[in-house]
Formats: structure tokens, C-alpha cells, sequence
């Protein structure tokens, strides 16, 4: 099949990679880029291991075809914060011990980053947090930390948003 | 037990591996790559039991980019299995389940490989199927494995036909204890196969060196189980197997065996380049591990006043067409239906049975859940029959401190009672049933830690700081930083000083594997053993340099220390680097068999259960009056951990055993159409959302195990067991339908309620 040339923003990066018309932006991102911070696993966004922020919102990216994202700005997890600048979704999930297996964790931090960023300077409360997450599957926790873990960040964000802007 | 306060174990840390984790750096099995890398995808049967006529792959193996089609003629014909060597690598001339695989493909990409095997041409000739446990047991039905008495096997379990194992525990005489009995109840339970729903799917990538040596990462629960395999099904010395666990996305018990690493490895060594083999959803839902369906029937005597006197019991366990863990779990649910309950009397059997499904295997608490729900079903409705309160009938029952197991094993540290009165205070259970259509059901059980051996190697570096090469993997349960946490105590360091690396068997000690609860208990263990003998050696070290005793060291504050003479850990372990090699050690644990009545047994690989816990589940919830929808008000566990190492990794553990435990009881089932899976999907596979989960209030009750470091229990299989059963008695407290067969969807109760009125 023929390769189309891309240029995807990704993290404030540039990135030029030639593409297959029908390839997913996860491909993309994991086997193109090396971007394995989105993680793999159903396919069909029933899972929501591989969310990303596509202009800010959270999607799907095993279902959205890389073109769909030209001329847009990707957020993936390795943007969002390094171990020594963390953002404070980030910060809140060690804190809280929301991380087991942690496979689902970078969609679940990027959907909470999602949720709260339409909401700036409001803590939501418990029931509107499990709603807003629902698309995203974990197996380890049962979910009860990572929703004291979104609740804390948000009342930080809150309190101090320029933490939560240092990130892109 | 240390007899100081405790400064890092005991506390509320953060996790070792969470850094990596939030930020995307953490790398998985499935992140994996390596250059040059072929992507292999598997053909799998269209039919549940059939032989294979014709199988031509000349059209694949036409495709550009497809570089290797193997089949099992293309390599070496053998079987393995867990307790039964009853399976091959690609079936030969039958297939026994729809999903079983038939051939592989490597190509240059996963797309290539995917159309390749669509090219693959199949032509069967049916043969006649069973898919239904008793109907297999029954004179003349079809047999899974005809050819059964050929195989190898474990020799403890009794086999024949499609019997793929018979296990029985007795006691007393339970013909007499019946007649004795006031009343006896016989009852029926069915529960459905569950998935154990790990978020990253199974995954290998395998690559061949220059010496014929093959490296294989992937996410295994047991490393050196899949060395052992691999050697195996590869015709190899195990010395030519490595095995390398990057990281692994859940398990569960799911993860125990053998995925798709020897068709990875297989294929690399067909196609001389590296190749990766990744699960696909359907996949998992179709050919993985998950929890065997059963049939039990139990039979209970009592007295007027409620104690149990007799227990007749029979669990029948559909492993699927292969035996793999089947066997060994019905082999434990003997234990299971026995309750943590006094039983002068009682005759149990368990019967593992092949049908033409998808195998099944060691999902977390293996025999837990099945068991409980039909034991504490039975508790209840004895308890509702007689008149008397289900705790206090429980209450009447339970084992106490130095009763006998139904092995004849002498129990200790027995807390089965306290955690009952603390679950049952904290739900407020005197209110039993608050409102209309609102209930409370209690459930409680027992479960083993599982024994083994650990080994670890535990350095201190010149900087100070403290790398522990481990065999064990860290599942996402904390149970590594849990065993880190025993050796910063140990070591006298911080938990931050401390580093974990990967598993790879090249390297790493030996460890019995992520399972049955035992990483932190047996790992910590090991830890403890490895900074006593870093103390031997510190204090060889420093002791003549000081002019003091050897005994008079201390591991405090980051130093060694004797009276008022103090060097810092870096200062001495550069010290050792300079004059000794540098400071390392190797610890090691193993958990001593408990002595147990083998008239009482037959049958049975793990008859007597090591350091064991207790641990009660009590729930409120509310039925939809109309649909029958259940939504949970609260959720109680009471479980005695021993010692809590890290109370919120402990709590992460319990929340997340619930959510499964919540799945089974109400949503999740891998439905089976005849042979066939109907919702190979996660849109129809119905685990529970964030919506769905109530908050779960842990109590954490610490009664110290004789074994474990600073007293621990397991901690990680047991909080799935008791959701079905608390559940399904809080559903019938809430409407007065007792639902006997898992899922209990809100149809079912809809449809009970519809019959109860009519």
C-alpha cells in the first residue's frame, strides 16, 4: 500500500512519519513513533487503555484513523509530566495508591486530565468522577483510589492551576 | 516478630514502580520490540470437536512478506500440560475446542500476518461434541481425549475418560451424622466461567542467538515454569531458555501458563528473525485461563440448634478440552466446601471433566468463589429454615484456635470469628433488612498462603543505595514493594534506597512465581534471610577494624554502627567493594508443610493449607422493585492479613478482589452457545465499570501467621471469593428470591420474582 506523508503534533513536537491511509493513530503512536506510553489492548474502545488528548479532549486513539489527527495537538502521557515535574493527576495517583498494574494508567490520567480541564477551578464530585471515567477498564483497583486520586488533583488544581499548566 | 516499633514496614508508602507507571516509562511485555521484529498471528478451529482432512497453507505462504506458516507437522510432536500432558502446540489431527490453534504465521506486519492466515485453507470432518459436564460423565458420551490413557500425568490424580481428575477428602461418618441430624438440606449451585480480565493482553516476543540459545519476553506470572515449558514443547535443555518478564499489565492467575510464548518462539526459530505474538480480545475470551464452571451439590445435616453434623458434597468442574489447572482446582474446592466450619462428620468429592470448551485455569483464588457461593448460599437458607440469625448460625460453627482442618491439620492463628463480628458491626447487620427492597448478606471464608521457595539477591551499592534481583514478578499488587519494605527495615534504609529489577532467568534466583497469595509473603521472607546475612557480613567487615565484638553491629539510620563508632552503608559497602568483592547475599525462604491425616485424603497435591486467613464479607444493597437491577449501598471486608506490610496496597488488593468478585456475582459470564463463545468481546463481556462499583470499606484484622515476615498472611486471592455469595444472600434478605446459579443478572431476579408472584 502506498505511503501518505503526516505531520502529527504531538507533545508540542512535530512529527513527519509516512503513513498507510488506514492506520490507526495507537499504531502510529506505538509502533511508528515509539510512543508506548498508550497502551494496547481491545481495539474497539471498550478498554480505554489507549486514550490520548486529541485538542485537549480524550479519545479513543485505537479507533481514530492518524489522518483524522493532522493538523490537531496530541497529548500522550510521556507530555504530561516527567517523574521529576509531575502533573498533579500524576502525583495524586502515587499518592493515593491508584497504581497496581498500572497498564491502564496513563488512559485513566488523560481522561481525568479531560474531565477536569472542561471544568477548571471546580472539584467534581464522586458520582460525577465515575461517570466521567466509566469508559475506562481497570482490573486492579476496583477503581475506589483512582477516584480519591482524580477528587485530590482536581482540589489541588484548583487551589494552585499553575501546576497543572506547566504541562502541555 | 521484631520487637521494636516497625519504621517502613507497617506504613502507608508509595509503591517502588510507581514513577514509571504515571508517566508512560514503565515498559510491558506488549511495549516490547526488537529490530527487525516479524509479527506472528494464529489460525484458530471453527469447530468445537472435529478432525482435520485437509489443511494447505500454499496460499499464505505465497503472500509477500509472510516469511514463516507452521502447523503441527512443522515441528516437534509434543504434549504438555500442568497436571495432564494432554496438549500440543498447534492440534494435530483433531481439534477439541472452537478457538484451539491450528497454525501460526510470521510476516513482516501484523497485517500481512492477518490476511495469511485468512488464506489458510481448513476443511473438517465433525465429530460428535460435549459440551456439557454431565452429560460427559454419562456412559457412551463422546470422549475429549480418547487416547487418554497414553498420556503423562501427575500420578495423584485418579483419571479415566473424560475424568481428567477425582479428588475426596472424608472424615467421621457421615451416613451417621445425618441420621443424628435434626434436619438436612440438599441444594444445587451453578456458577458460569468468568475471564480474569487483565487490561494487557498476553504477549512474546522470542529471538534466536548465534548459539542456537532462545530469549523469550514476555508477561508470565511464573518465569521459570515458562523456561521449563519452553525447554519442553521446544526440545531443549532448559539451559538454552531464557526468560524475561519486562512488565506485565494484571494476571490474575490468568497469566500462570503458557500463552502464545511457544508459538512465538516456534516461529522465530523458523524464520531465523525475532517475532512478537500478541493476544486479540476475542482471543482471550476464547482460547486464555479463565475460572471453571461448576455443578455442587451439598448435602448439610444439622442439629436443632443449628450445628452442622454432617456434610456430604459434590463439586463437578468443566476444565474445558484441556486439563491444565482443572484437576488441582476441583482438588481445592474440597477445602473450600468445607467452610471454615467445624464438621464431625463429612464425605466431599470433586470431579475434573473435559468437555469440547476452551480450557480454563488458575484464576485468583482458584475453587474460591465457585465453593463459597454454594456453602454460604447453604448457610444461609439453613439459617432462614431454622429460624436462627446466619451470623449467629456462622457463630455457632466456625473454627476456633487449634481445631482440626478436614485434612486433620491443627489450624493456628484462627480468626474467622472476629472478622465475622467486625464485618457484620460495620454493616450494621441488627437492621437486616433496612427497607423495601433493601438487604444485607454476610458471607465468610478461609484460604491458604501457598508455600514454595524465594530466593533473592540483595546488593549494597557504594552510593548506598539497595538492589534486590528477584525471580518473583511484581503483578501491580505492591507485593515487591511490600517485600522492599521488610528490607529497608531489615537493612535499616528507606524504601527509596531500594530498587527491584525485572525478572530474567538467566539472572535471577529461582522463585515458585507470582501465585496464591505468596509474592510478599515468601519474597519478604527471603529479604529477611538476605539482610540477616548482609548483617554476618558487615559485621566480619567492620568489627575487627573497630576493635568490637561482631555482635555488637548495628543496621541503623543508613549506618553501621557499634557503640559511638559509626560509617555510613556507602562508606562500608565501597569498603567491600575495595577489599571483599562487594557487599551481596543471597536469601532464601520456603514454608514448612503442615502434618495433616492422609487416611482423610485421597487424591489431593495440596491437602493441608499453610498460613492460612479468615475473612468476612457483608454487603447492603437495594433491588429494583421492576427491573431487578441490584445497585450496592455498601460494601464490608473484614480480612485478617497477619501484618499489614502497606495497608493502602492491602486495601488496593481487596477493592480490586471485589470488583471481580462483584463481576461474577452479577455481570460477567464468557457465554457458551453449544461450542461456541457468543460475546467474544469486551462490549459483551460485562465487566464492571467505575459506575458499577461501590465503595469497599476495608477493616484490616491482624492476627499474626507463625510463618510469615512480621506475622503476614496472604493477602491477594481471597477478596474475590465471598462477593457472590454475600451478594446473592443480601439479594434474597432484600426480595426473598434466592437465585442458585451465577451471574445472578437482574433478569434472573426479575424472572424469580415474576414466578414467586404468579
Amino acid at each position: 500500500m502506498t505511503r501518505q506523508p503526516l505531520a502529527l503534533t504531538i507533545n508540542g513536537e512535530i512529527h513527519d512519519v509516512m503513513i498507510e491511509p488506514h492506520w490507526s493513530l495507537l499504531h502510529v503512536l506505538r509502533h511508528e513513533l515509539g510512543l508506548t506510553g498508550t497502551k494496547e489492548n481491545c481495539l474497539e474502545a471498550e478498554c480505554g487503555v489507549c486514550t490520548v488528548l486529541l485538542d485537549g479532549k480524550a479519545v479513543n486513539s485505537c479507533i481514530l484513523l492518524a489522518e483524522q489527527a493532522r493538523g490537531r495537538s496530541i497529548v500522550t502521557i510521556e507530555g504530561l509530566g516527567d517523574p521529576e515535574h509531575l502533573h498533579p493527576l500524576q502525583a495524586a495517583f502515587i499518592e493515593h495508591g491508584a497504581v497496581q498494574c498500572g497498564y491502564c494508567i496513563p488512559g485513566m490520567i488523560l481522561s481525568a486530565k479531560s474531565f477536569l480541564d472542561e471544568r477548571p477551578g471546580r472539584v467534581p464530585s464522586e458520582a460525577e468522577v465515575r461517570e466521567a471515567l466509566s469508559g475506562t477498564l481497570c482490573r486492579c483497583t476496583g477503581y475506589q483510589k483512582i477516584v480519591d486520586a482524580v477528587i485530590a488533583a482536581a482540589r489541588q488544581m484548583s487551589a494552585r492551576p499553575e501546576a497543572a499548566r506547566r504541562a502541555p | 516478630m521484631s520487637a521494636r516499633p516497625h519504621r517502613v514496614a507497617g506504613k502507608r508508602l508509595k509503591r517502588i514502580d510507581g514513577l514509571g507507571k504515571v508517566t508512560g516509562k514503565y515498559v510491558y511485555a506488549s511495549d516490547f520490540a526488537l529490530p527487525g521484529m516479524l509479527f506472528g498471528k494464529i489460525l484458530r478451529s471453527d469447530e468445537a470437536h472435529a478432525r482435520i482432512v485437509r489443511l494447505d497453507v500454499s496460499r499464505a505462504l505465497a503472500l509477500p512478506g509472510v516469511r514463516t506458516v507452521l502447523t503441527a507437522k512443522d515441528i516437534a510432536p509434543i504434549r504438555f500440560g500442568t497436571a495432564i500432558r494432554d496438549r500440543t502446540v498447534f492440534a494435530a489431527e483433531v481439534v477439541r475446542f472452537r478457538g484451539e490453534a491450528i497454525a501460526a504465521v510470521a510476516a513482516t506486519s501484523l497485517e500481512i500476518a492477518e490476511a495469511a492466515v485468512r488464506a489458510i485453507e481448513v476443511e473438517y470432518e465433525p465429530l460428535p461434541a460435549v459440551f456439557d459436564i454431565e452429560e460427559a460423565l454419562k456412559p457412551g458420551a463422546p470422549l475429549v481425549h480418547p487416547g487418554w490413557s497414553d498420556y503423562q500425568a501427575l500420578p495423584v490424580f485418579d483419571r479415566e475418560g473424560n475424568v481428567s481428575g477425582r479428588s475426596a477428602m472424608a472424615g467421621g461418618d457421615v451416613e451417621a451424622g445425618f441420621a443424628q441430624s435434626y434436619r438436612v438440606y440438599e441444594h444445587h449451585f451453578t456458577t458460569q466461567p468468568v475471564h480474569p480480565g487483565y487490561t494487557e493482553p498476553r504477549t512474546a516476543i522470542a529471538s534466536w542467538d548465534g548459539n542456537g540459545d532462545v530469549s523469550v519476553w514476555c508477561n508470565t506470572q511464573l518465569p521459570f515454569d515458562m523456561k521449563n515449558l519452553l525447554a519442553e514443547v521446544l526440545d531443549l535443555p532448559a539451559s538454552k531458555v531464557r526468560v524475561v518478564v519486562p512488565g506485565i499489565g494484571g494476571g490474575f492467575g490468568g497469566k500462570l501458563r503458557v500463552g502464545v510464548e511457544h508459538i512465538a518462539a516456534w516461529l522465530a526459530r523458523r524464520s531465523n528473525r525475532p517475532v512478537k505474538v500478541m493476544t486479540t480480545s476475542e482471543e482471550e475470551l476464547t482460547d486464555a485461563y479463565p475460572r471453571q464452571p461448576t455443578v455442587i451439590t451439598l448435602k448439610t445435616g444439622v442439629s436443632e440448634d443449628g450445628l452442622l453434623l454432617a456434610r456430604e458434597a459434590r463439586v463437578l468442574l468443566d476444565c474445558g478440552a484441556y486439563a491444565n489447572s482443572g484437576p488441582a482446582t476441583a482438588a481445592i474446592a474440597l477445602q473450600i466446601v468445607a467452610g471454615p466450619y467445624r464438621t464431625p462428620n463429612f464425605s466431599y468429592e470433586s470431579v475434573a471433566i473435559y468437555t469440547n470448551k476452551g480450557a480454563t485455569g488458575s484464576f485468583r483464588a482458584p475453587a474460591g468463589p465457585m465453593g463459597n457461593f454454594a456453602v454460604e448460599s447453604q448457610i444461609d437458607l439453613i439459617a432462614d429454615d431454622l429460624g436462627i440469625d446466619p451470623l449467629e448460625l456462622r457463630l455457632r460453627n466456625v473454627y476456633r484456635e487449634g481445631d482440626k482442618g478436614p485434612a486433620g491439620d491443627v489450624l493456628t492463628s484462627v480468626s474467622i470469628e472476629d472478622s465475622l463480628r467486625r464485618a457484620a458491626d460495620a454493616i450494621g447487620w441488627k437492621d437486616r433488612r433496612p427497607g423495601p427492597g433493601r438487604g444485607k448478606g454476610l458471607a465468610c471464608s478461609w484460604w491458604l498462603t501457598t508455600g514454595g521457595s524465594s530466593g533473592v539477591y540483595v546488593k549494597i551499592n557504594p552510593d548506598g543505595t539497595v538492589t534486590v534481583v528477584s525471580g518473583a514478578v511484581e503483578l501491580g499488587s505492591g507485593a515487591m514493594t511490600g517485600a522492599a519494605q521488610i528490607l529497608a527495615e531489615e537493612l535499616g534504609v528507606d524504601l527509596t534506597d531500594i530498587t527491584a529489577t525485572d525478572v530474567d532467568t538467566n539472572l535471577s534466583p529461582y522463585d515458585y512465581g507470582a501465585q496464591g497469595s505468596r509474592t510478599a509473603f515468601s519474597v519478604g521472607n527471603a529479604c529477611i534471610a538476605a539482610a540477616k546475612d548482609l548483617r554476618r557480613q558487615i559485621a566480619e567487615l567492620v568489627a575487627p577494624i573497630w576493635g568490637v565484638a561482631p555482635e555488637t553491629i548495628r543496621l541503623e539510620d543508613k549506618g553501621v554502627t557499634s557503640g559511638n563508632n559509626r560509617l555510613s552503608l556507602a562508606e562500608v559497602a565501597a569498603l567491600s567493594q575495595r577489599t571483599g568483592g562487594g557487599l551481596i547475599s543471597h536469601g532464601t525462604s520456603i514454608q514448612p508443610m503442615p502434618v495433616f491425616d492422609p487416611t482423610r485424603v485421597k487424591n489431593h497435591p495440596l491437602p493441608a493449607w499453610t498460613s492460612h486467613s479468615f475473612h468476612t464479607h457483608a454487603v447492603d444493597l437495594s433491588v429494583d422493585e421492576v427491573t431487578g437491577e441490584v445497585s450496592i449501598n455498601r460494601y464490608v471486608v473484614a480480612q485478617d492479613v497477619g501484618f499489614a506490610i502497606n495497608p493502602t496496597y492491602i486495601e488496593g488488593q481487596i477493592e480490586g478482589g471485589v470488583a471481580q468478585g462483584i463481576g461474577q456475582a452479577l455481570s460477567e459470564e464468557i457465554v457458551y452457545d453449544g461450542g461456541r463463545v457468543s460475546n467474544a468481546n469486551l462490549t459483551d463481556y460485562k465487566m464492571p465499570t467505575m459506575m458499577d462499583m461501590p465503595r469497599v470499606e476495608c477493616i484490616l484484622i491482624e492476627k499474626p501467621s507463625v510463618n510469615g515476615p512480621y506475622g503476614a498472611k496472604g493477602v491477594g486471592e481471597p477478596p474475590c471469593i465471598q462477593p457472590p455469595a454475600a451478594i446473592a444472600n443480601a439479594i434474597a434478605a432484600a426480595t426473598g428470591v434466592r437465585i442458585q446459579a451465577l451471574p445472578i443478572t437482574a433478569e434472573k431476579i426479575a424472572l424469580a420474582r415474576a414466578q414467586d408472584e404468579d
